[in-house]
This record gives C-alpha cells, sequence and structure tokens, in this order.
C-alpha cells in the first residue's frame, strides 16, 4: 500500500463508486429458499412416513397378545396341519387327474376340434335359424304360411353352405386330430342337420362317448389310487370339525375381550370430557355415561379357554390320524405316473411329505408346550412382520402382517422385468452408439426415450386387454407345451407384468448406458481401432468394460423404477397374496402376486385411519422408501467413481 | 516378424500425388514421397499444415472420421495400395502401429495394456504373452519400473511412463513401421529424452515416422526430414541437408524461426 492509509469507502464521486443498492442478496435469497423448502419438504415426508409407521409395532404386538391369550393361536396350531393336509391331497388329485387326462388327450382333442367346428357352422347360419325358430313358436295351429318358411329355409340354406365352405382362404376351423373320412362325416351331418333340431350331431355323441369311455378306461387301473386319495382326503374330517368347535369357543372369547376393551376406552373418554365440563349439569350427565358404559364383565383368559385346552386329547387323536393316513398313502402311491406333469406331481408330494410329516409331529409337543400367558416380544413383532408368510387383513380370525409375499412378488416381478430390460436396453445402446450410422441414432435414440412418455396406466391396459390375453392363448397351443408354466392359469400374472415393467425401464437403461458408453474417451477406441482390432473386438474389449459402471448404474437406475412402479403392477399382476409355488420351477413366473407397491395402492383408500393395517402398510411405505433409496444411493456412487475413473 | 524382411533400398511408404479432404475442405495437396526402411522420417511444419493428417493416412486411422477421404493419389504399404476395398484393415493396422500425442492407455492393467494387442489376433498361450509382455517392456525401458506391478492400473504410472507403454503395446504386434504423432508435446524435457533415445534404439528394428513440433527433437534424432506448409510438401531430404542448407527459402525461414 501507498502512503496513505485505506480509505473505509471509496470517495462519492470516484467512478469505483457503487451506484444504488444490488439486487444479488435477493436473487441469492430466491434461489436459496427454493433449494431450502425442497429439502424441507423432503424431510417433512420422511418424518411423516416414520411418525404413521412408528406405531404399527407395538399395535401389532397389542394384537398378537389377545391373539394369544384368547387361545386363537393354539388352535392355529392345528389348523396349520389342516391346510398342509389340504394341499398335499390337492397335489395327489392333481397328479390323478393329470395322468387321467393325459391319457385321455387326444379323444379330448378331437372333441373340442369338432365343437369348434360345429360353434363356427352354427354362429353363421344363426340368424336364419333363429328366425325359423320365432316364426314356429308363433305360427300356433294353422301353421306357417308356407312361403315364409321356405324363403327361410333358403336363406338357411344358403348360409351354410357358405359356411361349410369356410372363411374364404382359411377354411373351416382345422381339426389335426380327426380323419378325413370322419371331417366329411362331421361336415354331411351338419349340412343334414334339421334347422329346428337342438340334438347333437351323431358324430359329437360318439365322440364325447369314446372320451367318457377312455376316461373311464384309463381310470381303472387307477382305482387303487384314487381310493387311497379319497382315503387320506377323508382322514382330515376329524380335526376338521374339532378346529371348527373350538375355533367359535376362542373367537368368542376374543370378541368379547375386544368389545370390554373398547368399552374401557369409551369410559375414558367420557370421564376425560366430564373432568373439563363447564357446567355442573353436563358433568354428572357425562359421568352417568360413564357409568353405563361398561356393560361387560373383564374376560378371564384362563377359565374361557379351559374347554379348549380340555379338548387338548381329541387334537392329538386327530393328530395322530392323519399321521396315520400318510403313512397309509405313501405305501400305497404308485411308485410312478406314466405322464411326466403327473410324475412331478407326484414326486412334488413325497418330496413335501418328509416337511408335513415333520410338521405333523411338531403339533403335539408344541400344544403341550403353548401358554396363554406368554409374552410376546417386540423383536418378535417385528420378526413376525419381516417373516411373515401371511398377509392376511379385514378378517374375522386373526389380521397377519407379513411382508414375505409381498417382497417375493416385487421381487420376481423384478427379475423379469430386468432380464429383459437388460439385454434389449442396453443391446440398443450399445448399437446405437458404437454400430448406428448418424441417421439411425437420430431415429433411434427419440423413439427408445418416447416409451418413457407412455403412461403406466395405458400399459397397464394393454398388458391386461392385449398382452395377457395373447401370453394365454399362445400358452394353449401344443407347440408351446414344453415351456415351463404353460399352458397359464391366471391371464393376469407376474410375467405379463414383468414384460411390462421392463417395457417401463428400458429407456431408463437405454439412455443411461447411451450417456456411459458416450463418455469413454474416443482415444480408447482409436488406440484399440490402430492396433488391429476388429469393430466387435474394440467394443467388447475396451469400451464396454470401460463403460461397466456407468451402465451397472443404469440397471440400478432402471431396477429403482420397477421396484417403485405401482399402477401396471396393480393392474397386471393378478394381486394374489400368496408367496408364490416355487415347485413350478421356472413355471413359477407365470403365477399370480401381489407387490410392496400395489398393496399400498390397492388397501390404503379402505383402511379406517389409525388402524394398525393403516400403519401397516405405512411400514410397508418406509420398507419400499428404504429399497429404492439404497438402489439409487448404490447408483449414483457407481456413476460417481465412473466420472473420475478418466482422470 | 514378417518373413520377407524389407530392405533399405524399398521404401516403406511410397506416396504419389496424394490429396486428402475434410469435408470439402482440401488439407493434403499433390504429396509426393518415399519413405525410407529402418530409418526415422521427421515430419516438420507449422500447425494446420497436414502433417498429422498425412501420418494418419498410413494405417487409415483417418477412417474413424466422417467425412474424410482420400481423393486422389495412392499410399503403399510394403508395395501395396492400401486404398483397395479388398485390403484387410486389421492386418494393416497390425503392421503399421501407431503412438498418439496424448498417451490413451487402456483403463486396464499394464500387463493387459501390452498384451491387448496380442490377444485380440488371437494369442491365448499364457507363457507366451507373458514373455512377449516382458520382451516389449524391457524394450522401452519400462521393466525395471513395473516389473512389481504388472496387475495394477496403467493409469497409476506418470505420463512420461505411460506413453512409453503405449509404444510397448504398440511394438507387441509386431509392427514393420511405427507412426507417432507428437509423441512428445505433452511431456516433460527429462521424459522427452527417454523417448528420443528409445527412438534410436527402435530404429533398428522398424520404420519410424515421427510427426514433431520440436524442431531440436527433428534435428536430434532423425535421418530424413521433410517439411510441409498449407498442405504441401516443401522440401524433404536428409535431416542435416534440411538444417544446415536447405533449397527453399520457406523451409529456411521455417527452420531458422523466422515463422511458425
Amino acid at each position: 500500500m501507498p502512503d496513505s492509509p485505506t480509505p473505509t469507502s471509496v470517495p462519492a464521486d470516484h467512478p469505483f463508486r457503487r451506484k444504488g443498492r444490488s439486487t444479488d442478496g435477493l436473487f441469492r435469497a430466491f434461489f436459496a429458499g427454493n433449494a431450502g423448502l425442497t429439502i424441507v419438504i423432503l424431510v417433512l415426508i420422511i418424518v411423516f412416513l416414520v411418525r404413521e409407521g412408528a406405531g404399527f409395532f407395538p399395535d401389532y404386538r397389542k394384537e398378537l397378545v389377545l391373539y394369544r391369550k384368547a387361545g386363537l393361536e393354539f388352535v392355529d396350531l392345528s389348523r396349520k396341519d389342516l391346510t398342509a393336509h389340504e394341499q398335499m391331497s390337492s397335489l395327489l388329485n392333481r397328479a390323478y387327474y393329470a395322468q387321467v387326462n393325459a391319457a385321455c388327450r387326444t379323444e379330448f382333442q378331437r372333441s373340442q376340434e369338432v365343437s369348434a367346428v360345429i360353434s363356427y357352422v352354427s354362429d353363421a347360419v344363426a340368424p336364419a335359424q333363429s328366425a325359423l325358430e320365432r316364426v314356429q313358436e308363433r305360427a300356433g295351429e294353422e301353421g306357417v304360411p308356407k312361403e315364409l318358411q321356405d324363403s327361410l329355409s333358403a336363406k338357411y340354406k344358403e348360409l351354410l353352405a357358405a359356411a361349410l365352405a369356410g372363411k374364404p382362404g382359411e377354411g373351416l376351423p382345422p381339426t389335426p386330430h380327426l380323419s378325413s373320412e370322419e371331417r366329411r362325416q362331421l361336415l354331411s351331418e351338419l349340412e343334414a342337420r334339421d334347422p329346428l333340431s337342438s340334438d347333437d350331431p351323431p358324430l359329437v355323441v360318439a365322440l364325447q362317448e369314446q372320451l367318457s369311455a377312455k376316461q373311464e378306461q384309463a381310470s381303472a387301473p387307477l382305482a387303487d389310487f384314487r381310493a387311497a386319495i379319497d382315503a387320506f382326503a377323508d382322514a382330515s374330517l376329524d380335526l376338521d370339525t374339532l378346529v371348527a368347535e373350538t375355533g367359535d369357543t376362542v373367537k368368542a372369547t376374543k370378541e368379547a375381550a375386544t368389545l370390554h376393551e373398547i368399552e374401557i376406552e369409551k369410559r375414558a373418554t367420557l370421564l376425560k370430557a366430564a373432568a373439563s365440563a363447564k357446567t355442573e349439569e353436563a358433568k354428572a350427565q357425562f359421568e352417568t355415561e360413564a357409568r353405563e358404559s361398561v356393560t361387560t364383565e373383564p374376560v378371564e383368559f384362563k377359565t374361557a379357554l379351559q374347554p379348549v385346552l380340555d379338548r387338548t386329547p381329541d387334537f392329538k387323536a386327530a393328530n395322530a390320524a392323519l399321521a396315520a393316513a400318510l403313512a397309509e398313502v405313501q405305501r400305497k402311491l404308485p411308485a410312478s405316473l406314466e405322464d411326466p406333469k403327473a410324475g412331478r406331481y407326484l414326486s412334488a408330494f413325497r418330496k413335501a411329505a418328509g416337511e408335513y410329516e415333520r410338521e405333523l409331529s411338531d403339533t403335539v409337543p408344541a400344544m403341550a408346550a403353548w401358554k396363554h400367558d406368554a409374552p410376546v416380544g417386540l423383536g418378535s413383532t417385528i420378526m413376525g412382520f419381516i417373516t411373515g408368510r401371511d398377509w392376511i387383513t379385514g378378517g374375522e380370525w386373526q389380521d397377519f402382517y407379513g411382508i414375505v409375499p409381498l417382497f417375493t412378488g416385487s421381487l420376481l416381478i423384478a427379475v423379469i422385468a430386468l432380464s429383459l430390460a437388460i439385454p434389449l436396453g442396453v443391446g440398443a445402446a450399445i448399437y446405437t452408439n458404437q454400430l448406428a450410422g448418424p441417421g439411425e441414432q437420430k431415429f433411434i435414440k427419440p423413439t427408445i426415450e418416447f416409451l418413457q412418455a407412455i403412461p403406466s396406466v395405458v400399459l397397464g391396459f394393454l398388458g391386461i386387454a392385449v398382452l395377457g390375453t395373447i401370453l394365454q392363448e399362445t400358452s394353449m397351443k401344443d407347440a408351446f407345451s414344453w415351456v415351463p408354466g404353460f399352458p397359464i392359469q391366471q391371464r393376469l400374472n407376474m410375467f405379463t407384468a414383468g414384460c411390462l415393467l421392463g417395457l417401463m425401464a428400458i429407456p431408463t437403461i437405454f439412455s443411461l448406458s447411451e450417456d456411459a458408453l458416450n463418455n469413454v474417451p474416443s482415444a480408447f477406441a482409436e488406440a484399440s481401432d490402430a492396433l488391429g482390432a476388429s469393430k466387435l473386438q474394440t467394443i467388447f474389449r475396451v469400451v464396454l468394460p470401460a463403460a461397466i459402471s456407468g451402465i451397472l448404474a443404469a440397471v440400478l437406475l432402471g431396477l429403482g423404477r420397477v421396484i417403485g412402479e405401482t399402477m401396471v403392477v396393480l393392474l397386471v399382476a393378478g394381486n394374489r397374496i400368496e408367496i408364490p409355488d416355487f415347485t413350478e420351477g421356472l413355471g413359477v413366473f407365470f403365477q399370480p402376486a401381489h407387490t410392496l407397491t400395489g398393496i399400498i395402492a390397492q388397501e390404503l383408500g379402505e383402511v379406517p385411519f389409525g388402524s394398525v393395517h393403516y400403519r401397516a402398510l405405512f411400514v410397508v411405505g418406509m420398507i419400499l422408501f428404504a429399497i429404492v433409496l439404497s438402489i439409487n444411493w448404490t447408483a449414483q456412487r457407481l456413476l460417481h467413481k465412473f466420472r473420475i475413473g478418466h482422470d | 516378424m514378417v518373413s520377407d524382411s524389407p530392405s533399405a533400398a524399398v521404401p516403406a511408404i511410397s506416396i504419389e500425388n496424394l490429396r486428402f479432404q475434410y469435408g470439402e475442405k482440401q488439407v493434403i495437396h499433390d504429396v509426393t514421397l518415399d519413405i525410407p526402411s529402418r530409418e526415422i522420417t521427421a515430419f516438420i511444419g507449422p500447425s494446420g499444415c497436414g502433417k498429422s493428417t498425412l501420418l494418419r493416412c498410413f494405417n487409415r486411422i483417418n477412417d474413424r472420421i466422417p467425412g474424410a477421404r482420400v481423393t486422389g493419389g495412392s499410399i503403399r504399404v510394403a508395395g501395396i495400395d492400401i486404398a483397395r476395398p479388398d485390403l484387410d484393415l486389421q492386418t494393416l493396422r497390425r503392421r503399421v502401429g501407431m503412438v498418439f500425442q496424448k498417451w490413451n492407455p487402456f483403463p486396464k492393467s499394464i500387463f493387459d495394456n501390452v498384451a491387448y494387442g496380442l490377444r485380440i489376433h488371437g494369442e491365448k498361450d499364457r507363457s507366451a504373452l507373458e514373455e512377449r509382455v516382458e520382451y516389449c517392456l524391457r524394450r522401452v525401458a519400462l521393466w525395471d519400473d513395473v516389473k512389481d506391478r504388472l496387475k495394477s492400473s496403467a493409469f497409476g504410472l506418470s505420463g512420461g511412463q505411460q506413453q512409453r507403454l503405449c509404444i510397448a503395446r504398440t511394438i507387441a504386434t509386431r509392427p514393420d513401421i511405427i507412426l507417432m504423432d507428437e509423441p512428445c508435446s505433452a511431456l516433460d524435457p527429462l521424459s522427452t529424452l527417454k523417448i528420443e533415445e528409445l527412438l534410436l534404439e527402435l530404429k533398428n528394428d522398424y520404420t519410424i515416422v515421427i510427426v514433431t513440433h520440436n524442431l531440436a527433437q527433428a534435428s536430434r534424432c532423425s535421418d530424413k526430414t521433410a517439411f510441409f506448409f498449407l498442405g504441401k510438401l516443401i522440401e524433404h531430404g536428409p535431416t542435416t541437408k534440411i538444417f544446415t542448407k536447405p533449397d527453399q527459402q520457406q523451409t529456411e525461414s521455417y527452420v531458422s524461426g523466422a515463422f511458425g
């Protein structure tokens, strides 16, 4: 600094002097306010989620305590065996019918093909035929006027001839399992049919007879098997009655206890109102009401439960009967069944038998060890939520909130979606970025990104109306019977939902992968080219490895989108709250399921505000939030690593 | 190694009346030049004179650039016109290696960088790969520095080391010709010196063409020098002649530092 000290302000007439007040501070405050508000809203959302959800576990615990005290849990010990028994007999029944139906497959197809032809022809002649029927009905005694009768008959004949000639270019529905003679016979029978008769043509009757004869013939050697299945199924009758009877008792206990609690609560509310009442009169009124509000005695759980516990020997006997039936049926089962599907069911039964037997033998000790007043810990409540296999709500018996079926549904759908979206999205990105010409690039990129613009509800509609139907019809075809899970039982299933979600994830995965590939310095590809690498070698050995973390991030963000998507799964996934049956192998993907997102969307509108169920849905929301957050966080980390990788 | 070892008499690269365009812009005008085998030829000239473009024609790496094309004349490498449509570009590039201005090792380990060229040409034998990698790294005087960390990323090396790694990567595929596009322009003087020593050592086995802005470097290392100006070859000949008594006035002005 020169000799003079630094002045505190610029002299008024100096050109450096600032003119007027600066608006910089104002702008700064505006933008800071925007950023701050967004963050505050995010924090509020999280706080809200946690507050609503946090009350769930104590409330659920209270319900579980009542479930135990009233003895519902005791009855459920046996009811579980009953359910398992039903599943086991249903496996046997499926094996039996698969075997019988497989033997009659040809007859069945013949009969179906004939029906297809007949229904085609009947549809074609329907106008003339119904007209004939109507005039016949109204004709009365003097009969139908001859010219009307003739003209309608002529019309009928004309339509019939046209129908028998078949659709232009396609002909009549195909009948590959009928001999040409039979087909000719069918057509001539149809031609000769009286327009007013509702009898089936003789060939149809004959074929149906053939089918039932074949069915009888096929089931004859299986008669022992059938008898064994029926005996096994009947073995549960005793336990069934027992569970129903004791179930009524414990349910009554639970209801009484619930009612009493409600009354107590009401009294407390009234007393509180009385304490803060303004006039003496009102206070007295409230107090009277409070005295009258409790009409029931508190429930003596021990006494109420005694009649149920007294029947423990009956339970034991029924349990032993089930075990005996299992041993019996295993002895009588055929060693193997010819039909592969039937064989699969049979071996599934054999595999499950060990598990079922263990379950049965566990029941009696569990009943002996069971105590109605054992405490329910908060930890076991939380575990019950996380590892629970049942999500049962709105029932009379007991509500259970177990997240496993929903989680499995979400996970399986995500697996399908990603196995579709990764190859398509990444493949398209590789093509667009590395192999396509500039013209193709200009076309492909906006087109794929356009997929994102389709509202998910429209996609869901497409899934229900088009994809589900096409898939199911395709799965009925013989040519695809080798595909696991075909023919598909449910039109709406995880596979359909997964396909649509995959479609939704493609733009995300494509765009981000394309960016990642684009960010690979061209010097790498140039060096590889200069070493004499082919285009594909350069792509797969240099460019793709260099972009891999970016592509992984793209896939993860796609996964986040798939897990968080609601509308499509709600519409298309079939919404069955059950853990899918993994014994079907890959066919598991063709079963319906419910998801974490779908359950919230479906049930939140219907639950009473503040109830346990309501809070359970919030906990599901929290879990969903945590999953998607961690997926996105990992993706961001990967992207960051990718960006600094080349510095 | 190539079976028909080219003799010094036959030029490694011969260019005839070459014309080259980027889009509508003509950047090389009728260049005719023979590049002798087993020698270092330096291309000098001010920026934008087309010397790098010409170099990048020799292995047709310019094909990567949309709109870049040869519009007349020919380039023969080992006697074959490389513009022929039935030419196997991958084999050409294997025999005409290239080192770039900015070192560009792959985001792989040191070993994998050197082995890359061998692997893409089908070498799978682990011991053969190891042997060749060691040979190449020794050749560029990098072996002692990196032999203990062959598995670590190439990005951990210094700039000069990375450039030498790129040279090792280039010679791994046994080229006849090495093209160098200003290999030292981003290096410090000490690293530059090491690369220059390496060049002199390599020229016994390889034909080297180097583009440089550094006139001192050209005069130190090269046997032949070609001076380009505005896309034309002004003069070429033995390096000593170009730097001491060139025929052309423009060359004299450039090498004496009057412009450029």
